[in-house]
């Protein structure tokens, strides 16, 4: 968690370079552009990268056009039953050819099944090693991403069924390597790759997006990528971190031209499904006292297997000016890691240069 | 007498259909769209005199806008221009092919309009559409129907 703290002060202050140094160069005034038209650059989803809410689009990020450079800052808070989660990051689109995206994410927990855990190996000092607390466990995920346009225009080639078409890479690196491994996930860093394509048909006033996307990410990396299959409270498992090509879509309708409703969905792996939490805290198990006390309160032990479910939303996205969109939407995230039914609300505001 | 007027008749009304069917001086042809446009889309937009309009208001926004007005002012005449947009949209929302302009990649040649340029134009097209109180979703069957022209337009 203290490694978490360096990274994150250290993007701040590259950032902030960075920003200064776009700022007092003179060429900046030549090459930025806020020429695209309203939305088409879609907002901040989950991953950085333009697109939907958890669905990264293969439209550009930012308001340029082909002529110049923009970009903006985005600010994501999702209120789930048992996690609260926020999104901080930043991308910045090239040409309406390429663009570059970083987030921060924070997932706080509010689990009574794991507070529970985390309070007993608290006590006995071995929550650390478990990446656990006793009072609202966090994990935490860095995600850079990169996305290049191939081919294709979303919005003006309306004669002819030809998407555009990009391809992504996120590279992802969770903060909390302890709580992944009690989660089962075999890696707690990991890349993901996307093939995404867009289309905007004007006859219906309608944005179509699909992509694919390669990876063996648990809820998109939050709780780590693959899994350390094994009996719970042993040490040893068996790895299986193979990725695997997921489809995900989105759908959404203009009901002015700054205005859109639509729905997302995101398929999951399974790599968890079924398993419990890893309670060995890499130690080749938790003393027999500990498993003692987990066992002996009622229900804990079986309240610790792990699930995993589909992503989808429902969401409205508006865009007052080519300034900043505010997104609105529902979420029903199904099960995650040991809770049920985590469905709840989004809300994601994106400011654009 | 009587034969030779019916003769000059005749001969007029056929040349004003050979006219009205092959106009030699169509310079540009309607678009098409993918999934086409609906039907009722020139009656929504109120016909050739609502297009005439609309292109008035578009103008209007398009010499408000610094990004695109001197293009305007110094290479288009605008009452011109005006009269032939109202003939090249009425064309594209599916009304007769009257327009007698050069074909958009002619046009435009020598312009050197950027995307930029050109998607400011379209901002202005929406503005227009409000302006005037067309539908957002008809104004969709517009820019459907001109949107196979930006490659001919955006040259840069």
């Amino acid at each position: 968690m203290k490694g978490s703290k360096a990274n994150g002060s250290r993007w701040i202050k590259s950032a902030a370079f960075a920003a200064l140094s776009l700022f007092s160069t003179g060429s900046w005034a030549g090459m930025y552009n806020d020429g695209k038209v309203f939305l088409t650059g879609g907002v901040f989803t989950v991953d950085g990268a333009g697109g939907g809410g958890a669905v990264p689009w293969a439209t550009i990020t930012g308001y340029e056009s082909r002529d110049g450079i923009n970009g903006g800052v985005g600010f994501t808070y999702v209120s789930l039953p048992n996690y609260t989660l926020n999104f901080f990051g930043g991308s910045v689109g090239f040409y309406d050819r390429f663009e570059l995206s970083y987030v921060n994410t924070k997932l706080t927990t509010n689990l009574s099944n794991v507070d529970t855990v985390g309070l007993i190996t608290t006590a006995v000092g071995l929550a650390d090693n478990l990446g656990l607390e006793a009072h609202g466990s966090n994990l935490g995920l860095h995600t850079y991403g990169a996305k290049l346009r191939l081919f294709g225009d979303a919005v003006y080639t309306s004669d002819s069924f030809i998407p555009q078409t990009a391809v992504g890479v996120l590279y992802k690196k969770n903060t909390n390597r302890e709580f992944v491994q009690t989660l089962r996930g075999a890696d707690y860093k990991d890349w993901e790759a996307y093939l995404a394509f867009t289309k905007v048909f004007f006859r219906y006033s309608t944005l179509v997006n699909i992509t694919a996307r390669y990876t063996n990410a648990n809820q998109i990396g939050l709780t780590g990528f693959g899994v350390c299959e094994g009996p719970a409270v042993a040490g040893n498992c068996n790895v299986d971190d193979d990725k695997e090509v997921r489809l995900e879509a989105s759908v959404a309708y203009l009901l002015q031209k700054n205005f859109a409703i639509g729905a997302e969905y995101q398929q999951h792996g399974n790599n968890v499904n079924g398993q419990n939490l890893d309670l060995s805290g890499g130690l080749g198990g938790l003393s027999s006292v500990v498993s003692g006390l987990i066992t002996a309160v009622p229900g804990l032990s079986n309240s610790l297997t792990q699930k995993e479910s589909d992503w989808y939303d429902f969401f409205f996205a508006y865009a007052p000016n080519k300034n900043y969109s505010i997104t609105l939407a529902y979420l029903w995230l199904g099960n995650i890691a040991v809770a049920d039914d985590q469905h709840g609300f989004y809300l994601s505001l994106h400011a654009t240069f | 007498m009587k034969l030779f007027t019916k003769k000059l008749f005749a001969g007029a009304a056929l040349s004003i259909a050979a006219m009205s069917s092959a106009p030699s001086f169509a310079g540009e042809n309607p678009t098409s769209p993918i999934m086409g446009i609906p039907a009722s889309s020139l009656e929504e937009f109120g016909g050739r005199e609502g297009v005439r309009a609309w292109v008035e208001s578009l103008f209007y926004y398009i010499m408000l806008d610094n990004r695109i007005a001197p293009i305007f002012r110094e290479f288009g005449n605008p009452e011109r221009q005006i009269f032939l947009n109202t003939q090249l949209e009425t064309m594209v929302l599916g009304g007769p092919n009257e327009y007698q302009g050069a074909s958009m990649s002619a046009a435009h040649a020598d312009l050197g309009i950027t995307m930029t340029q050109f998607n400011a134009v379209v901002e202005a097209a929406y503005n227009a559409c409000e302006r005037n109180v067309i539908k957002y979703h008809t104004c969709n069957q517009l820019i459907n129907a001109l949107a196979p022209f930006t490659a001919d337009i955006v040259t840069r």
